[in-house]
Formats: structure tokens, sequence, C-alpha cells
């Protein structure tokens, strides 16, 4: 295990971060409007961007390895797609066309980046792709049967399915499909026709409590979620459950680190470990 | 005896702030480019404010908390066992009441939130029977030397 | 009704309701009715077993199978009535050992027991509930009084 290196960037809550391909810098919203770009310089790191396109709180960063493009979202009900322009050495935003009248919570680009999905306080979820005709990114929406603010997102390796977790208590995978941006999709563990907006699973911890944190595990066969109430399941196609209650406070984030081992990460400052051993989790 | 009581009191209050005090930024879901305190706005998204707790140390000492997914209400009963510590603690509350909009850290910092609120609960009490020994004595002082002029 | 006094949030049905929350909680109601008759039953056994001395057993029936519910109110009072007799009547000592007998679940039900009589101290000893409350977050955790908070399935 590699030792662990911390570096304070500002006093202040980060509310958002990412990281690029190879680590060496970092996107992070010090809790405003503005999104930060530090470089590893030596030991240290250094701000080299401050992205202000937002009016509001950003409350979602993701940084797409391969393409390297960032996208954030914000409580401004926008979500813009940002691209480094090499000559000028500069971020260039393009705001996309969301059509939600609430605030923007989660973003997250899909395995292949030619898709992301952005969680909202309207009920409903954009899955944004670029329309090459008009030149922009467009979004479809995933609506029903949402009940409330989705609260976290994770896209299956297969570029189609996306759980979503929201604050009516309950966890769902959806068909995400795009007619146009995707290939037809192997047959998976969670259906093989996935049209747009087929739900293929809803879960429960079964005691309330807003899921805070969805995640697919490496081979996208089993979803994990954390809830406010202090469980943390694992769900797999089909229906089966297995819930974890916990004497700690809630996670709010969740790592996949195999098929077998799971980190947990919430309000209890500490990051947990958890594994499948064969009886159960 | 009264420290007993208190002991297992305040460190339910505690568990259960420090249980409630897992909140998040979270915008209306109701009015647009709004973020309301949840648990203050009427007739808002049910789902996001969850059920309230109270915590009893006997009939007129308890706590009301109502915790939400972005804020939390407390809401404290001090004891007031006569006349005199009802006239303090009312004095006291409005004293308080009218600096509310100094007392910033109440919407900051959680854990140093808890260990405040316990510190004041724990020296409210305090705080009331030594202002009603001084009333005592005051009125003592006062009503001697009323007297004093009749001898 | 004047157009201003008219609350416009109750027609979007996208707005989740009050008893819609306690299905979402994953909640199965049964009638007023069926709740008070299961409680009265219950309420016998758990006399039962307390003559015959057995708490660790009549704890259990009382919290096990609570009349969750949106209506079964009336059950409710009689049901926590149950809790409360078998928790004054225990030893303080062997509340620790008690405690951890519980399963999760179990400990969870007992947690929401003990919110509910101190939030109505002029009824229940509440000294005697903060011992109860002290000792079960010992073993229980935090967790567990998050899931107090957050469940819609009410005691």
């Amino acid at each position: 295990m590699s030792p662990t290196e911390i570096h304070q960037l500002n006093f202040g809550p980060i509310t958002a971060h990412a990281f690029n391909k190879d680590r060496t810098q970092v996107a992070v919203c010090p809790n405003n409007n503005e999104v930060q770009i530090y470089t590893k310089a030596g030991k240290g790191w250094n701000l080299i961007h401050t992205l202000a396109e937002h009016d509001k709180l950003v409350t979602g960063i993701d940084w797409a390895p391969e393409s390297n493009r960032l996208v954030t979202s914000s409580q401004d009900r926008n979500t813009y797609v940002w691209n480094f322009d090499t000559e000028t050495n500069e971020w260039k935003p393009t705001l996309v066309l969301l059509r939600i009248n609430r605030a923007a919570t989660f973003v997250r680009w899909s395995p292949h980046e030619n898709k992301f999905a952005v969680a909202s306080g309207a009920r409903v979820i954009a899955v944004c792709y670029f329309d090459e005709e008009h030149n922009w990114w467009t979004s479809k929406h995933l609506k029903k049967p949402i009940r409330s603010t989705v609260l976290s997102l994770d896209w299956h390796p297969n570029n189609v399915l996306l759980a979503a977790g929201s604050a009516d208590f309950k966890a769902r995978v959806f068909s995400a499909f795009i007619k146009g941006v995707d290939q037809k999709p192997p047959p998976t563990a969670w259906g093989d026709k996935l049209p747009f907006n087929t739900i293929c699973g809803e879960f429960s911890n079964g005691s309330g409590g807003w899921i805070h944190c969805v995640a697919f595990s490496p081979s996208g066969d089993a979803l994990a979620f954390s809830g406010h109430d202090s469980v943390i399941s694992i769900a797999y196609p089909g229906g089966a459950i297995q819930s974890v209650g916990l004497t700690s406070l809630p996670y709010l984030s969740l790592i996949w680190t195999s098929e077998k081992n799971i980190i947990a990460a919430g309000y209890d400052f500490t990051p947990v470990l958890f594994e499948n051993t064969n009886e159960g989790w | 005896m009264r420290s007993n009581t208190l002991r297992p009191y305040l460190a339910a209050v505690r568990s259960t702030l420090t249980a409630a005090l897992c909140v998040e930024n979270f915008s209306s879901q109701v009015a647009e480019r709004h973020n309301n305190p949840e648990v203050e706005a009427r007739l808002s998204s049910l789902e996001v404010v969850v059920n309230p707790l109270t915590i009893s140390r006997n009939k007129h000492e308890k706590v009301l908390i109502e915790p939400s997914v972005n804020s939390i209400r407390v809401s404290i009963k001090i004891k007031q066992a006569d006349e005199i510590e009802r006239i303090l603690c009312h004095k006291f509350t409005r004293f308080m009441m009218i600096r509310a909009e100094n007392f910033i850290i109440l919407r900051r910092k959680p854990i140093i939130l808890v260990d405040f609120i316990i510190q004041f609960m724990e020296e409210v009490d305090k705080e009331i029977s030594e202002m009603k020994l001084s009333l005592n004595t005051r009125a003592r002082t006062v009503a001697e030397s009323y007297l004093l002029q009749f001898t | 009704m004047s157009f201003r006094s008219f609350d416009i949030d109750s027609l979007d049905e996208d707005i989740l309701a009050q008893d819609e929350l306690f299905v979402f909680s994953n909640g199965v109601e049964i009638t007023p009715e069926n709740a008070s008759k299961h409680v009265k039953t219950k309420g016998i056994e758990v006399r039962n077993q307390l003559t015959r001395g057995d708490t660790a057993n009549a704890l259990i029936t009382a919290i096990e199978s609570p009349p969750y519910g949106v209506h079964t109110i009336d059950a409710k009072d009689q049901n926590t009535k149950i809790v409360m007799d078998v928790l004054n009547s225990i030893k303080a000592t062997d509340i620790p050992s008690l405690v951890k007998l519980l399963s999760r679940e179990q400990q969870d039900i007992l947690m929401k027991y003990i919110y509910r009589g101190m939030s109505s101290p002029d009824l229940y000893n509440s000294t005697v509930l903060l011992n109860w409350h002290e000792k079960l977050t010992e073993v229980a955790g935090v967790g567990c009084i998050v899931r107090v908070i957050t469940d819609r399935k009410t005691v």
C-alpha cells in the first residue's frame, strides 16, 4: 500500500472533485461556483486554471480519462462540457441543452465517453449525447418512476445501463440506450432487450433513507448502494439483495476495488473496506 | 443525584445530534434556484424531512430534534420550576433571540456544534440558578434597606 | 375558495404523499382493527412471560412485528405501553446482556420504542428510558439512531 499524501488546497469544504487520467491534475470545487484545477508540481500542487462559468454551487465534476474533457454540473441548473484548447492553453466551456428546471446534482461520463448522465432535483435524469447535426450536446430524459431528487449515478461497463440513487429511498437500474449513438449491447444479466427508459431493477434498503451512492461492480453484475439509514446493500439482477446494517453513521460514497471488495466512506470520516466472504458481505 | 440523571440525558442528546447532523447541500425541489432549510420549508418535499425525535429527562426538561436532508432544528426546554425561574428563562431566551443573527456558528461547523449545544445545555441550568440566587440576594438587600426606615 | 389560497403543489403528481412514503419504505399496512386485535393478544402473551420471569422473551415478543401504518394510532399506543411495561420490569444490571441478545432489526425497533416513550415523559419514566438508550447505543451504535430517524415505519 502506498502512503497517503495529504495536500491542503483550501480551508473550506470540497463539494466535488475529479482526477485526470494519470492523476497529475485534479479539478475541485471549493464550495462555491468555481472549479479549480491544480497540477502536481514536485511535492505540492499548483493552481493553474479557474473555471468560472456557473453562477451557483458546483455539485459534480467528472474528468473523461481518454478524451480529456471535463463535465461539471451545478445548482444553477446547467451543465458545461469543457474542452482543453492546447493553443491558448485554456479550458473552453460548451453549454449543454439539459432542459431541467431544478438543480443538477451529479454528473458522470459513460465508459465510452460519448455520453454522460446528469442527475437533477427535477426528478429526472438527463442522458446527454453529442448531436453531430446541430453541433451541440443535447439530452433525453429518464423520468418514470423517479419520485424525488436523484442524488447519484453510475454507468454499467457496457455504456448502456445506468444506475441511479434517489431521495425516494430507491436505487434503480435504467437503460440509457440512445439510438444512433450506441451499438446494440450484448445481453447482460440485467436483461437483453433494452430500449431507452427500461427499468431493469428497483431496490430499497427497507428502512427509508435517501440513496446517497450507487456503484456497479467491475463486471457490472452487481450493484451496491448506500442509504442514509446506515445500510449498505448489494443487489443482483432478478431482485436478490443483501443488506448490511451498520453501527456507524451513513456512508456517502462506494468504490468497488474488485468483485469482492468495496470501499465505503461517509459521515464517519474514515473509509471502511467491505469484503464478500463466501457466506456473504 | 442531580448529575446522575443529567449525564445519560446529555449522552442521549449527544448521540442523537450526531446521528441527526448528517446533512448535505440540497437544493430545493419546489422552488427553482433556491436552497432553503427543508425543515423550515412549509409544504415542501415530505421525503427529505424525516422523523422528529424527543429526548426527555422529565416532564420539564426535554429536547426536540427535527432533522432533514440539509438542516436540523433543535428545541430545548429548560427547567422552569417556579415563577422566578420562568421569568428568568423568558428574559434569557429573549436575550438570545435578539442576538440570533450573531450565532453564525450554528450554521457552519457540524462537529463543534454538538459540543457547543451540550455545553450550552450544561451551563444554562447553572446560569439560571445563579441568576436566581443573585436575584434573591438583591431582593433581600432591597427589602432590608426598605424596612430599615421603619426601625 | 379564492385562487390565491389554492394549493397548486398538491396537483403535482410527482410529489410524494405521506402514505406513499410509507409504501416506498417497503411498509405493509394492516387495518387498524386487526392491528389492535393483534396487539391485544400480544399483551396477554407478554404478561404471561413476565410472570414466568422470562424477561428476555417478553422483550422480544413485545417489540416483534409492531403495528406499522399511517392509521394504526390506537394499536401503536397500546403496543408502546406493553413495551414500556417490559422495559420498566427489567433490572438495570440486566440491560447490557439483553441488548446484546437482540438482532439488528430488533435493536432498531427497540430504539424506536425508546424514543417513542421519551416523547411523552408524563406517561413513561424517562430515567429508565435514558438508561436503556445509553446501553443500546453502546451496542448498536449511532447507526441505530440514524435508522430511527429515517425509517417511515414508525411505532
